[in-house]
């Protein structure tokens, strides 16, 4: 079947679209340097997506909760073997990413007799000040992006644009605090998740009912659970959970 | 391309599931091996000697060692860490080959951090206490040789109850509770027999000294074993080089600083007749 060149690209266009239709429901994670670390946040519904990698890294990830098992499983064997070898700085989430997790993904994206790989990754690496802090992002086709102050893994270009732009407008440039980046964060969430006329708000942004606000956030808990994370940039050996900053965070 | 793919057994589905067991990781990669010297007879030049010891004090437990590296009669540094940190709750003092040891506590370190990540739970107390025990046993064709043995403490906050126990082991691998106190290195007959002593006849047993008082007695036993070990190096207040000391409780993890060790010294250890 796929011996002619139309057939296999018709094939990855199906694949693709398979893939993101897939990926579609998926709630967002977040990463965003400040000075304490790098903050990872996400809601899921019945499995964890913010996972300790190696010393100054952790991943997050969207998709088939047993495809980013298997990549999990990849990049923790990369990780501690070469940290290993050689020393714990000269791991990287380059070098995770470009040698070990891009191609093995563009790979199997490409291989259109077997089953797909379902799942965006998000890695990020907690440097020694706001300045080194990196993020990358690797794609169920092998595609890399990277970034430095922010990102943000969504599963449509849409709504990781609406997300980064809501957060940059709300978090001040420069170094900030967890303090002051966290109810960002959190109220983000609620804006993405949620429509305006679902929080009572106007067209403006303005909350007119505090009740549905509150309503919504009790849903939201229903269903989900919040998932934060510090990669401390002064322990960066062990990962420390971050507790919601809203309303249900008491 | 073959090796590019997630293949059957990276997908899990097919074979067994990740362990957690960093060395197995180690083997497959090729990474890990253990060296077998077939001629007889010991190596010129393996470094051996030094003292170290562990007892518990009223807050938990304090962990010693000198910093003498040896290799027959010659002395190959004055600045070895034999008190590792192998996480902020286990510490290992190594005695014996410091190339393996080293490597051992190294393969250890991993080992806990993998085991962690991977299984997103923390190892229990006597699973810490078995991975090193089974580095052990498979360093066993090394230390029959006679260039390899390793003989380490372990000293380990137990999750469960937050008490702090101390582990002593053979080269085979077996592992003991020092229940009071435990030493290793050749300099430890000394330390051993002082320990013995003054824990039973004493007027307050080792569990009931301050950590100020476990502080001058561990420099005062290093400095002992140094008297009677060439192996061990003593404390040399003038280079200076001091012992490395660190204390761990319930709660806390604490590296003991070289200023606080030189006023001791100063004070309780080389007393002006």
């Amino acid at each position: 079947m796929f011996d002619e060149p139309y057939r296999w690209i018709d094939a990855i266009h199906q694949r693709r679209d398979y893939i993101t239709e897939q990926l579609d429901r998926a709630t967002p994670v977040v990463g965003i340097s400040v000075s304490e670390g790098i903050l990872l946040a996400s809601f899921h519904r019945q499995n964890p997506k913010i996972y300790e990698l190696y010393d100054r890294i952790a991943m997050g990830g969207i998709g088939h909760p047993a495809d980013l098992e298997t990549v999990r499983g990849i990049l923790l064997n990369m990780a501690h073997v070469e940290g290993f070898q050689r020393s714990s700085t000269d791991v990287s989430i380059e070098r995770l990413a470009l040698f070990g997790l891009a191609p093995r993904l563009k790979a199997a994206f490409e291989d259109v007799s077997a089953p797909p790989i379902i799942l965006d990754v998000l890695l990020s690496e907690v440097g020694k000040t706001f300045r080194d802090d990196r993020f990358i992002q690797v794609s169920f086709d092998g595609n890399l992006q990277r970034a430095t102050d922010m990102m943000v893994l969504a599963s449509t270009e849409e709504m990781e644009e609406k997300m980064t732009g809501l957060l940059r407008e709300r978090i001040p440039a420069g170094e900030k605090t967890l303090g002051k980046v966290l109810p960002v964060v959190s109220r983000v969430f609620m804006d993405i998740l949620f429509s305006p006329e679902e929080l009572g708000m106007d067209e403006s942004g303005n909350l007119l009912s505090p009740e549905k606000f509150s309503e919504c956030e009790s849903r939201l808990f229903e269903d989900r659970q919040w998932e934060g994370v510090l990669l401390d940039r002064n322990a960066p050996a062990r990962i420390k959970k971050v507790a919601y900053s809203g309303d249900k965070s008491t | 391309m073959l090796a590019l793919r997630i293949d059957k057994e990276e997908r899990g589905g097919f074979f067994p599931p990740n362990t957690g067991y960093f060395p197995d990781l180690l083997k497959q990669d090729g990474s890990y091996r253990q060296m077998r010297i077939h001629e007889k007879g010991s190596v010129s030049g393996a470094a051996h000697g030094t003292t170290i010891l562990a007892f518990h004090f009223r807050d938990g437990v304090l962990v010693a060692g000198d910093r003498r590296a040896t290799a027959s009669n010659r002395i190959m540094s004055n600045r070895v860490d034999k008190v590792l940190e192998i996480d902020d709750s286990a510490l290992l003092a190594i005695s014996g080959s410091p190339a393996m040891a080293l490597e051992m506590a190294r393969v250890l370190d991993h080992s806990l951090k993998f085991y962690r990540r991977s299984q997103l739970t923390e190892i229990s107390l006597e699973g810490k206490v078995r991975i090193l025990a089974q580095l052990l046993k498979e360093n066993l064709p090394m230390a029959v040789e006679g260039i390899g043995a390793v003989v380490p403490l372990f000293v380990a906050r137990d999750p469960a109850s937050g008490a702090v126990r101390i582990y002593f082991y053979d080269i085979l691998g077996a592992h003991f509770e020092g229940v009071e106190f435990s030493v290793g290195g050749s300099g430890s007959p000394e330390v051993q027999g002082i320990l013995r002593y003054l824990d039973r006849w004493n007027p307050r047993p080792l569990r009931e000294m301050s950590r100020e008082e476990a502080i001058v007695l561990s420099l005062r036993l290093l400095e002992t074993a140094s008297y009677f070990d060439s192996a061990t190096g003593g404390v040399d207040s003038q280079d200076p080089i001091w012992p490395v000391i660190k204390l761990l409780t319930p709660g806390t993890l604490e590296t003991v600083d070289e200023r606080t060790m030189a006023e001791i010294y100063r004070n309780e250890v080389m007393r002006v007749r």
